[in-house]
């Protein structure tokens, strides 16, 4: 079933995403968003290139190529500070979202979990 | 936000799209590859694996696309791929494309081309600071009812008017002249300003090395002071370092050079100056003008020239006005008998380049005319292509695209031809300029600066982007307005045919109507020309003629005479010189002496003006000014005592009609005292302008004409004879000089040189017109002809004549120019006063040339249509209907 997502939504969930789970691939991320949403956003796994190359543009990521466990080769993509700040701006503006976009946002109900998690991607995003 | 970061990172991806490219495949593969290993591992076959991968992924031809669309700006991408596609199409019909991208190239070429003068001369502005405030200051008198730019202001006046105006920042006064400049045993002419200690500080012209002229230097006994243009650096000093040690020798004095101006700077020009001399192409020398007492406050003598710069926020009027009041109380202080002394301010850029500004205007009109005809078989020859590509154009529609995406497809097609044009034009033009210095008549100023400089190029961009949607849109419209899917349901060739018929037709019809004006404008202009050169000057074309300035170590006057006679001598000493003369100054060399004078026995009106010249008794044998009546001046005439004169026709007409003007009197003196006797009449020649009828004028006799010309008739070849003149004058003193040595034809031919160079340019222009609408219209005869092939065929199957046929085609040819002859000449009609003021004895209306131009459209115009329309005739109608 076809869901229209706002693209900043998007972006947002695949920051999101890098933040709290640190550098991720493509496949990675799209079943990262698989789950978080509860199989609500049960989307092709190529939709998600559009907005990588977009957020990648914006500054808020970085790709490199590197291997996986089991020495596949992938496309890694590290959110930048660029990209924390970002995040947190349109964190503190979103309300009105989609019931499962919450969920997904705000698995960590905890806020001071969240921020600490953010300081933990923020460290390694500057290794 | 940060937007621009974005939009920044979308260009750059367009300079590293292949990298990117092969970046996004490599991802996509390994993206599948890590989905079908987790299949893998949930037990899943290899070869199954890899297929859930691809249902899981989706479509990766899309998602790629998206990313392609998300990356790069998308309407980059579009004009990319249009770009790409234009490149294809027209790369694939080369005919078309040359034939098209030509067309446009002389019409563009043409435009930049004079675009190209009409900056150099017009818009450009003048090396001398802010060159709008600069005026030119006359004190015209009204009694003597002559031009006011032939009063500058006396000494005097000048002077009064430096002190109590306050309307200027500064005024200067100069003069110009020529002198003798020594060099290296021989003497070399230049032309020179004298100019006053304002006059670099009124132009704010700073030199390129030391000092200009100051007011110290004006004071007398500082004189031997310097400044020389850059051009005279370079020859005469090969552009030496130390050449503020150097110092030039005129006239047997030395003068210290104490700055070098740059190359820009060369006032006063030919040009400028309504009374210039002409042998003066750019000024050489600066030297201080060094009046004494006596001269600063000389009344007598209105002929010095004076610019002056208006103070800031001071208007040209209020300039005036205060001139003019300050000149009614000076004009009192003048002889009562010359009283009436008025001001005039003049602007200086009009009066630089005021006169050709009509001329530059009349050939950029052309050239508008050239390239919208140029813009009319353009479209013609797309209108005929794309019905050709209707095909082509509905199965794309078909596919989806919109309107708006064909029109931009088609657009993109014109604006890649009309870029290909531009270029090509630019290329056009610069051939032009290189042949520019050819047709340079030497009277329009700064001719010769034309060049490509960033604003032409400017222009031409803009015009070649012009030049495509006025080709393109026409076209574009055309074809998106026709049902494309119906079309090709309709299955393909037949059918459209109606609309583009008669788009092109009038095209062909507007084409034909403006060649016809550019036609009769030239025929017009040819006709004026010839009126010129048919012209009888009066005198003979193969005289030679010469000048030759003495310097101060001849002060005396026994000095003066006995150098004349030997020089005289000497000339006619030389194999094959019949006659030696000399004269103040030659007919058609821009310089004249008006005098006061009375007719015994005729009714006098108070300060009448006759032009007067000096010559010496040679003078009307060699120029072979024809002798009417009485005898010429002997030498025994020549000394001042005896008062003869003789008159030429017009005078004899005017003053003596009914009487024998042989032993009547004149008075020409200065002080209407002693009156002079006439011995003879003389032929008239036109000494103003070939195209001014000549005016009654008096002839003095005069031994020697120092500053003055010397003419010589003879009948050996005029290069060597010139040589064995400046030999002659090289043996009796090697530290003079003489200026370019040239026939009276050479002279006469300089002075239609305006006329050959406006006619000639116009013609090329009328007739790049005339061979671009022929090539037009033979293009929609042949395109209609190809159209067509079936119903002649069928036709013909009927019975019809092949004469009938060729009749038949070119029946739709002649009434299109029959329509396009009739508003052409309508056009013309009322284009004729435009060009009124170019023509020299023909009217605006002149029937013979609109007829000619008539004939000679009429003549050509079936010409191009009766090769179509014989192919036509020649169409075997069986194979044309197997074939169907």
């Amino acid at each position: 079933m076809p869901i229209q997502i706002l693209q900043g939504t998007l972006d947002l969930m695949i920051l999101r995403t890098l933040a709290t789970m640190g550098p991720q691939h493509a496949y990675g991320i799209a079943t990262r968003l698989h789950q978080v949403s509860e199989d609500a956003l049960n989307l092709n796994q190529g939709t998600i290139y559009p907005a990588l190359v977009r957020i990648e543009q914006h500054g808020w990521t970085r790709g490199s190529w590197g291997k996986t466990e089991n020495n596949r080769e992938a496309k890694y993509y590290t959110i930048t500070r660029a990209g924390l700040k970002a995040l947190m701006k349109k964190l503190n503006a979103g309300a009105g979202w989609p019931a499962w976009s919450k969920s997904c946002l705000r698995r960590n109900s905890n806020h001071g979990a969240l921020e600490k998690e953010l300081r933990q991607a923020r460290q390694s995003a500057c290794q | 936000m940060v937007h621009w970061r974005r939009n920044f990172a979308k260009l750059g991806s367009l300079l590293a799209n292949n990298r990117a490219e092969a970046d996004l495949t490599r991802e996509v593969a390994s993206h599948l590859t890590l989905i079908a290993d987790e299949f893998e591992r949930r037990g899943m076959s290899p070869e199954e694996a890899r297929l859930a991968a691809r249902r899981a992924y989706g479509s990766v031809e899309q998602a790629k696309q998206a990313h392609r669309d998300e990356r790069a700006p998308l309407w980059v991408q579009h004009i990319l791929q249009d770009l790409r596609y234009a490149v294809r199409t027209l790369s694939r019909a080369p005919g078309f494309t040359i034939t098209a991208v030509l067309t446009l190239a002389l019409g563009i070429g043409a435009c930049t081309a004079i675009f190209s003068l009409v900056n150099a001369v017009l818009i450009r502005s003048l090396p001398y600071g802010d060159p709008s405030r600069l005026v030119y200051l006359y004190t015209p008198n009204p009694r003597y009812n002559l031009p006011p730019e032939d009063f500058g202001p006396a000494y005097g006046d000048f002077y009064e008017i430096k002190r109590e105006s306050r309307s200027f920042q500064s005024l200067t006064a100069f003069e110009q002249s020529m002198f003798n400049l020594a060099e290296q045993g021989s003497a070399q002419r230049v032309s020179a300003a004298q100019v006053d200690g304002d006059f670099f500080q009124t132009f704010q012209a700073s030199p390129e090395i030391g000092r200009g002229i100051t007011a110290d230097d004006n004071q007398p006994g500082h004189e031997t002071v310097a400044v020389i243009s850059h051009a005279l650096w370079q020859s005469m000093f090969g552009s030496t370092s130390d050449i503020l040690h150097r110092s030039l020798v005129r006239d047997g004095r030395g003068y210290q050079i104490v700055g070098v101006m740059p190359p820009a700077f060369e006032y006063p020009h030919s040009t400028d100056l309504p009374e210039g001399v002409p042998q003066y192409k750019t000024t050489e020398v600066w030297l201080p003008l060094a009046l004494d007492a006596h001269q600063m406050a000389d009344r007598d003598n209105p002929s010095s020239d004076a610019v002056a710069r208006l103070r800031p926020g001071v208007s040209i009027a209020q300039a005036q006005t205060e001139l003019s009041t300050i000149m009614t109380r000076l004009d009192k202080l003048h002889d009562p008998q010359t009283q009436g002394w008025g001001a005039l301010l003049e602007n200086f850029v009009d009066s630089t380049v005021g006169h050709v500004r009509s001329l530059l205007w009349l050939l950029l009109g052309a050239v508008a005319l050239v390239l919208l005809i140029a813009c009319g078989n353009a479209a013609n020859l797309l209108l005929a292509r794309a019905a050709g590509r209707m095909r082509e154009l509905g199965v794309r529609a078909a596919l989806g695209a919109g309107r708006g995406r064909i029109v931009r497809q088609l657009l993109t097609e014109t604006l890649l031809i009309g870029i290909l044009a531009g270029g090509a034009g630019i290329a056009f033009a610069f051939l032009f300029l290189r042949f520019l210095p050819l047709l340079d008549p030497g009277n329009i100023p700064r001719l010769r600066e034309a060049s490509l400089d960033m604003r032409v190029l400017l222009f031409t961009l803009a015009l070649s982007l012009l030049t495509s949607l006025l080709t393109g849109v026409l076209p574009a419209l055309d074809v998106s307005r026709a049902d494309l899917v119906d079309f090709l349901a309709a299955g393909g060739n037949h059918g459209v045919a109606g609309t583009h018929g008669r788009a092109q037709s009038a095209l062909i019809v507007i084409q034909t109507a403006l060649v016809i004006v550019l036609l009769s404008s030239a025929g017009l202009l040819i006709r004026s020309y010839i009126n010129v050169e048919s012209v009888d000057a009066g005198f003979s074309q193969s005289t030679l003629s010469t000048s030759v300035q003495l310097d101060p170590r001849y002060s005396r006057p026994q000095q003066r005479a006995e150098f004349y006679r030997s020089f005289y001598s000497r000339l006619s000493a030389i194999p094959g010189v019949t006659a030696v003369g000399g004269i103040n100054a030659l007919p058609l060399s821009n310089s004249e002496t008006m005098k006061l004078f009375e007719v015994e026995g005729y009714p006098n009106q108070k300060d009448q003006l006759v032009e007067g010249r000096w010559v010496t008794p040679g003078y009307f044998s060699a120029m072979s000014i024809p002798l009417i009546a009485g005898r010429p001046f002997t030498n025994g005439d020549t000394s001042y005592t005896d008062r003869l004169a003789i008159v030429n026709q017009s005078f004899a007409n005017k003053y003596f009609a009914n009487r024998n003007p042989v032993g009547s009197r004149v008075n020409v003196d200065d002080h209407h005292v002693q009156w002079s006797t006439v011995i003879g009449v003389v032929g008239d020649v036109r000494h103003t302008s070939l195209e001014e009828s000549p005016a009654p004028q008096i002839y003095l006799p005069v031994a020697e004409t120092d500053g003055g010309y010397v003419v010589v008739r003879t009948s050996r070849p005029p290069n060597v004879v010139g040589a064995e003149i400046r030999s002659t004058l090289h043996a009796i003193d090697p530290n003079l000089a003489t200026a370019d040595i040239q026939t009276m034809g050479q002279l006469e031919s300089a002075a239609s040189a305006r006329r050959r160079f406006q006619t000639s340019l116009l013609t090329v222009f009328a007739a790049i017109a005339l061979s671009l609408a022929l090539v037009g219209l033979y293009g929609l005869i042949a395109y209609s002809v190809g159209r067509r092939t079936r119903e002649v065929g069928i036709r013909m199957a009927l019975g019809a004549k092949r004469f009938d046929v060729m009749l038949l085609m070119l029946k739709r040819a002649a009434l299109l120019q029959a329509l396009g002859l009739i508003s052409g000449l309508v056009a013309s009609w009322f284009a004729a006063h435009t060009i009124q003021a170019f023509l020299f004895g023909v009217g605006g209306h002149d029937p013979i040339t609109i007829l000619s131009v008539c004939v000679l459209l009429a003549i050509c115009g079936l010409l191009a249509a009766l090769i179509p329309a014989r192919r036509a005739a020649s169409i075997d109608p069986m194979q044309v209907l197997r074939t169907e």
